[in-house]
């Protein structure tokens, strides 16, 4: 991919950049497909039931692209007062950087779109476009409810993002690159989450708070009193914005795989299985510590969501940074 | 400490991921009822006797009938004719069976009795006699 | 210069945290409600005027469905207002089968209002470990009445029939069983912090207010009062069990948590009396006719939801003349405008949940 990038422009390489962008766009749609039936049917494990189990066999395989067959054969609602192109870009903008940052993240020693030098500042900066997108939701869809949901979730979305960044300074400290490549290669002694274990509660919690996940799913709260954001999207639309969630979820647990957890670097010892194989592994252990915790804990309410960001997770943050500082020169 | 209290609940669903699970699956698997389920009614033609005790114990009204007099002419009294249960507002609790002196209505089990229309939720005499599957074993006390 | 303005709002009758058609049209500033308005009615089914026209074994499968999560309880306060009315003695073994199954009630609906406290909360699993509970309790006494919600199983003078072979071993072994799931459940909810920074401190009144608005049940006990039927008033056999009664000091969303938790524990304690005394006889006597004399009669029992009362003007006929029942969900519920002035609007769910209300009972 690296020589693909270097060498002088032509169709042919353009033909293969963008299969290669499909064949990944597949991939995390395949992934957002059983993440969804992964969910559900964890959920209802851990709750003695089954989950869904009649659609396309004993294990509802099925059941995820039975629902979107549903959505896409909704009507498509324009409410008639609202902002008509925004409301149409809007989901568009949400989803657009949830995918467009999984070009810097390595998948193994060789699977990687982008080995840029600032991948990990290129990860973080486009997240936050989504928040825009869902700000321009909430208000072209006319709806008081919907603008006061966005407000939240907007609000949510921007205080957690300042100890997420400030939790990987540490990482970077230590490492003295912003290269992904380099910060997994940096782990081959032991593991970041070891190493810095501040950080990776910090990271992990933010991560969920980023994701909208329980318990920090105010957004999408249905016995809250005011609906969210999406309230006012319906069909496909709204299944976009739900695809960009499920779609940062693969960012996200991509990211913790490769900055906390080594990326695909193998235990010491069985390093005849493919990293590839590891990666999936260890990304697959953070997507069920995602679920798991949907499955057990009650939802923060919003301002103690807010006082929780700035509070508590900001100084702790702060404080990381200066221990590992200190440490560094210590040691 | 923080974080106990979170610690304690995350263990506890874990465990449960590895217990059984305590649903039954629906059609395939129906839940068996006891023996005193309240279900709807079985009737008996030949033992009653129109004594109309149960008529003026239903606390809804639901039960009408009509009897005439027995053809054979040996016997006294009267033989039913009509006996109608309007489902509709049944609300199956069970005092019919209570008074009935000659055990001629009797509860079943039967209780998955959703139809389609309401004209069949009126339930005649002969539905009534039909209905023998499941009959409960102990009526009155 | 800035106009704010403050917003109507409605919380409709058809809404998942509201535990029934129950409105509310707060009106709102920002976050906090300003003013709360609730709309009760849209579930009156006219029990009290049906009654007028039915003899009193008639009104008991309508008492079932007025608070239908505990429907043991309704049955026991009509059949003991008749009772007290026409001075009846009851057999032992009817006394305990009938306390036996007013506390197995007590417990699931008080499962019920954990679980669904927790689902609005947000906390998705304890519903349903709850109701797995629940589940064992209803079968069991689906297996003694021949319902699972409505059971129409007390009688004036008794209980309807006698419990089937093996089914107070049954409730033997359930003891234990539930005692372990509580512990179960306090780990899982108990000590978790989100859970508790969200209740805690949330919908608090005092003393005064309890006793001025007369709350009853956990609602009152929240507050320091120590007041509880079964054992200020004993009623049936009550006064043979030794069980405490809990009651904590603060008076807000987390002390009724802790109350109604604590109140499962002594149920457990109660059932076990219960089981080891439990009589041989039989298990109702009763009159052939039921023509309570003229007069009018007031008794009151506690039933989950606080203190349920019934009230009976007789003629000396077959049917009563008026029949009121003191519903305390009903009675409950007229502190909320006053816990959610000042509020906000996010704590809502919060402070209803907590009163536990069934609308069933809230409009009869």
């Amino acid at each position: 991919m690296h020589e693909l990038l270097m060498s002088p422009p032509s169709w042919l390489h353009a033909l293969i950049f963008f299969v290669a962008g499909a064949v990944l766009l597949a991939i995390v749609l395949g992934f957002v497909t059983y993440a969804i039936l992964a969910d559900r049917k964890v959920i209802g494990y851990m709750q003695l039931r089954i989950g869904p189990n009649r659609v396309g066999g004993r294990f509802g395989l099925l059941q995820t692209v039975a629902d979107v067959l549903k959505l896409l054969m909704k009507e498509d609602t324009i409410p008639e007062k609202a902002d008509k192109s925004l409301y149409v870009i809007a989901p568009a903008i949400a989803f657009i950087p949830a995918f467009a940052v999984l070009a810097v993240i390595p998948f193994s020693a060789h699977l990687q779109f982008a080995d840029i030098g600032v991948g990990l500042l290129y990860y973080m900066s486009v997240s936050g476009i989504t928040t825009i997108g869902i700000l321009t939701g909430s208000w072209a869809s006319n709806n008081k409810y919907a603008l006061i949901g966005g407000m939240r979730a907007v609000a949510q979305m921007i205080s957690y993002e300042i100890p997420l960044v400030m939790s990987v300074i540490g990482i970077i400290l230590m490492t003295g690159s912003l290269n992904l490549v380099d910060i997994v290669m940096e782990q081959q002694q032991l593991a970041f989450f070891i190493m810095q274990p501040l950080g990776f509660i910090i990271f992990i919690i933010s991560g969920i708070a980023e994701l909208s996940r329980t318990p920090f799913d105010l957004p999408e709260a249905e016995s809250e009193l005011v609906a969210g954001y999406h309230t006012e999207y319906s069909g496909f639309r709204w299944a976009f914005f739900m695809l960009s969630e499920y779609v940062y979820m693969f960012g996200m647990a991509a990211l913790t795989t490769v900055l906390f957890l080594g990326g695909w670097l193998p235990i010491p010892g069985l390093g005849f299985i493919p990293g590839v194989i590891w990666f999936s592994l260890k990304f697959m252990l953070v997507v069920f510590f995602l679920v798991w915790l949907r499955a057990t804990f009650p939802r923060l309410r919003a301002d103690q969501l807010m006082e929780f960001a700035w509070k508590v997770l900001l100084p702790a943050a702060l404080a990381n940074i200066f221990i590992t500082a200190i440490l560094k020169e210590l040691i | 400490m923080f974080g106990e209290g979170l610690a304690k609940g995350l263990k506890y669903t874990l465990k449960s991921l590895a217990k059984k699970e305590v649903t039954y699956s629906y059609p395939e698997e129906t839940l068996q009822m006891p023996d005193r389920f309240r279900g709807i009614q079985k009737f008996y033609p030949e033992k009653c006797i129109v004594c109309n005790k149960c008529v003026n114990v239903c606390p809804t009204d639901c039960i009408t009938l009509s009897g005439k007099p027995n053809p054979d002419p040996d016997k006294r009294g009267k033989i039913i004719e009509t006996y109608d249960i309007n489902f509709e507002i049944c609300i199956l609790c069970d005092l019919c069976t209570e008074v009935c002196p000659t055990e001629a209505v009797v509860m079943t089990n039967n209780f998955e009795l959703a139809e389609y229309s309401r004209d069949e939720l009126y339930k005649d005499l002969q539905w009534l006699d039909e209905n023998d599957t499941n009959i409960r074993k102990e009526n009155k006390v | 210069m800035i106009r704010t303005e403050e917003m109507l709002l409605n919380v409709g009758p058809q809404h998942p945290s509201t535990h029934g058609v129950f409105r509310i049209v707060i009106k709102i500033d920002g976050e906090t409600i300003v003013e709360a308005k609730p709309v009760v009615g849209y579930l009156h089914r006219g029990t009290e005027k049906l009654a007028e026209d039915l003899e009193y074994t008639q009104i008991i499968p309508y008492t079932d469905r007025m608070d239908y999560l505990s429907a043991m309880t309704n049955n026991y306060v009509i059949c003991h207002a008749v009772e007290t009315m026409m001075g009846l003695a009851l057999p032992e073994r009817a006394e305990y089968l009938r306390v036996i199954v007013m506390e197995l009630g007590r417990i699931a609906s008080h499962l019920v209002w954990f679980g669904t406290y927790l689902l609005d909360i947000g906390a998705m699993s304890p519903f349903l470990y709850a109701f797995r509970e629940r589940e064992v309790i209803i079968n069991l006494l689906n297996e003694i009445s021949g319902g699972r919600l409505t059971f129409n199983y007390m009688r004036i003078g008794g209980v309807k029939w006698d419990a089937p072979e093996g089914w107070i071993d049954k409730v033997r072994e359930f003891i234990p069983y539930m005692r372990e799931q509580l512990s179960g459940y306090h780990d899982l909810v108990s000590g978790n912090e989100i859970f508790t920074t969200r209740v805690k401190g949330v919908g608090t009144y005092t003393k005064e207010d309890a006793l001025s608005y007369s709350l009853s049940g956990a609602n009152l006990r929240c507050t320091g009062v120590k007041w509880d039927l079964r054992k200020d008033e004993p009623y049936s056999i009550y006064d043979r069990f030794d069980f405490d009664v809990p009651v904590q000091q603060k008076g807000d969303a987390w002390s009724r948590y802790r109350c109604r938790m604590g109140e499962i524990e002594e149920s457990l304690k109660i059932l076990e009396q219960a089981v080891e005394q439990f009589p041989e006889g039989d298990f109702a006597k009763r009159p052939r006719v039921i023509k309570p004399p003229k007069g009018e009669t007031y008794v009151r029992i506690e039933s989950p939801r606080g203190e349920i009362g019934c009230y009976i003007a007789s003629e000396g006929k077959k049917e009563p003349y008026r029949l009121k029942f003191r519903r305390p969900s009903f009675y409950n519920l007229q502190i909320l405008p006053q816990l959610l002035k000042g509020a906000n609007m996010a704590n809502l769910v919060a402070i209803l949940g907590a009163i536990d209300i069934v609308l069933g009972e809230v409009d009869g």
